[in-house]
């Protein structure tokens, strides 16, 4: 009984925490936005106004993109590592992101206008990471040691990197652009309109992890075991492929390759939950996930008028050295 | 309770043929070699590997056409490792036997919760409930697996090799606890075993891989030491 109050008292913390880091989120940038400018961007838009304007079309996309990515990347990364048994897995150390951004590369160097749209742009980074999630998938029945299908995922990523330089040496100055813009990536370049169709994939993955709870579960004693107990093992890890390429997918095509939070925000979460136990878990993950990407973001906006620091640069800072800590403790 | 009928068994070629059996109630021994085929015997049982040729029914059922959702509600196996996961506690652990039996969401029922209490209270280790796996010892391991193959309540129970690694008096306890199981739960238990004295102890039937003619016998309580050898290992 003990356990699982420290666990609802967590919970509870977190709950209450991110609505606050998020509005704090919404305050910290540079030009000042009061909170009847937010109301009425809302429910009474002037589209003359300026604070108008960057609150609806700057700060709420920007914050909402923020939950997405690190909600939606923790689950991902929680989804792998489980069904890989291997809790140094995550979407970026597998090459799920390369498959994202090597479908985005190739398409938009094709020129073909719709591939260049936002629709197809989600599109190919979906297929991309669904595809290279199969891959994965097709390995990790072949390798027995957790280590090697790390490397595997490493390889994965060094391989499409320099694929990905090919096609860009091979296009024009506007592809270029495009793609380089894109593969910048930051959570700014989310527009209101988008919204919808992101919050949508966002929604569908939440609700699929909720889905697979029970073989989630199962799966953390390996394949063999989960199948003893009743586990369709083939369909649920096509589930879960298809779960962790659409949210990774959606994330990388609208803000580029994030890493590292898929992989530390889960371990982050065991660590403070102590359980096995895929209901928590997941919403563990998905608010310490949003709060980790938010104070990120929320950091960067802080020292922008001295440099500019990508979103991926930073939760490379932050999230690295937390993966090496993570391995040492574990070979202890 | 489990039946076989010329059942030859083994991975993609037959390397072991069976008397036909018919046992019921109460704990068998697998004795045999090194690579006999006690696991895969095990395996077939459980349905992890598929049967070479024959039949081998449990209540009258083929296990082959038995569904993977089912099957796990008729018999349990506990492996001969445990896996090896940070933070799982043994509650955890041992619920993960209810999962034949929950809904879709794997949500606890009452029913689920006693099954757990009952399965440690039998097992004498509700002490260990909050633990984590990880901090056991390996005696406490293997009464944590057979307590997490009670909550399956299944009919039958297959144990892979349950007494290795453990000292003597885990092995003694682990093995009196299965006689004791088997006999107040009216389950059909079948473990394998390299401790030939405490198997000859405990008085229950055998089922020994012949090394010569590469068949498994069915030998009744009672046979001694040096015909049990005989038969095994030379």
């Amino acid at each position: 009984m003990n356990i699982s109050k420290r666990q609802n008292a967590l919970l509870l913390a977190l709950l209450i925490c991110l609505p606050i880091i998020a509005l704090i989120h919404l305050f910290v940038g540079q030009i000042d936005i009061s909170f009847t400018d937010y109301f009425d961007s809302i429910f009474n838009f002037d589209d003359r106004n300026a604070s108008h304007l960057i609150s609806r079309e700057l700060r709420i996309p920007r914050m909402t993109m923020a939950v997405i990515a690190g909600a939606g990347l923790s689950i991902a990364g929680l989804l792998m590592q489980t069904l890989f048994n291997n809790p140094l897995a995550g979407p970026y150390v597998l090459g799920i992101n390369s498959g994202a951004s090597l479908f985005v590369a190739l398409t938009i160097m094709t020129g073909i206008p719709f591939f260049t749209s936002d629709l197809g742009i989600v599109t190919n980074a979906l297929i991309g990471a669904f595809l290279f999630g199969l891959i994965i998938l097709f390995f990790s029945t072949m390798v027995r040691m957790q280590i090697s299908l790390l490397l595997i995922g490493l390889m994965l990523g060094s391989f499409t990197s320099a694929l990905v330089s090919l096609a860009q040496t091979a296009s024009d100055a506007q592809e270029l652009k495009i793609f380089t813009m894109w593969a910048l990536g930051s959570l700014q370049k989310v527009e209101l309109h988008q919204l919808p169709l992101i919050l949508a994939c966002f929604g569908a993955s939440i609700l699929g992890a909720f889905l697979v709870v029970k073989p989630l579960n199962a799966l953390v004693l390996g394949d063999k075991e989960a199948r003893l107990l009743g586990t369709n093992i083939k369909r649920v890890r096509l589930v879960i492929i298809l779960i962790t390429a659409i949210i990774t997918g959606v994330v990388t095509a609208f803000c580029g390759p994030i890493a590292f939070v898929g992989l530390a925000v889960p371990n982050l979460v065991r660590i403070l939950f102590k359980t096995q136990s895929h209901a928590i878990l997941i919403i563990a993950s998905i608010l310490i996930g949003a709060m980790f990407i938010l104070l990120c973001d929320i950091a960067i906006q802080l020292i922008e008028p001295h440099f500019i620091m990508p979103i991926n640069a930073l939760t490379s800072i932050i999230g690295a050295p937390f993966v090496i800590l993570l391995v040492l403790r574990r070979l202890k | 309770m489990i039946q076989t009928q010329g059942l030859h068994i083994g991975y993609s070629e037959s390397i072991l043929s069976m008397d036909d059996l018919h046992l019921s109630n109460g704990v068998h021994i697998l004795i045999g070699r090194n690579g006999s085929g006690k696991s895969t015997f095990l395996k077939t049982l459980a349905g992890q590997i598929p049967k070479i040729m024959g039949s081998i029914k449990i209540q009258n059922n083929e296990v082959s056409a038995i569904s993977i959702e089912e099957l796990p509600k008729i018999i349990s196996f506990v492996s001969s490792q445990f896996p090896i996961v940070e933070f799982l506690r043994v509650s955890e652990f041992v619920g993960l036997g209810r999962n034949p039996h929950t809904n879709f969401f794997g949500k606890k029922t009452n029913k689920d919760i006693e099954a757990i209490d009952k399965a440690l209270e039998t097992l004498g280790i509700s002490y260990l409930r909050d633990r984590f796996t990880l901090e056991l010892s390996d005696g406490e391991k293997q009464l944590v697996s057979i307590a997490k193959a009670l909550t399956q309540e299944t009919a039958i129970i297959a144990l892979d090799e349950p007494t290795a690694f453990l000292d003597y008096s885990n092995k003694k306890l682990v093995l009196g606890k299965l006689v004791a199981i088997g006999q107040e739960f009216n389950k059909c238990i079948l473990l394998s075993s390299h401790d030939l004295d405490l198997s000859l102890d405990v008085n229950c039937p055998f089922l020994v891989i012949d090394d010569t003619s590469k068949t498994i016998r069915f030998i009744e309580p009672g046979i001694s030491k040096s015909e049990l050898i005989k038969i095994a290992f030379d």
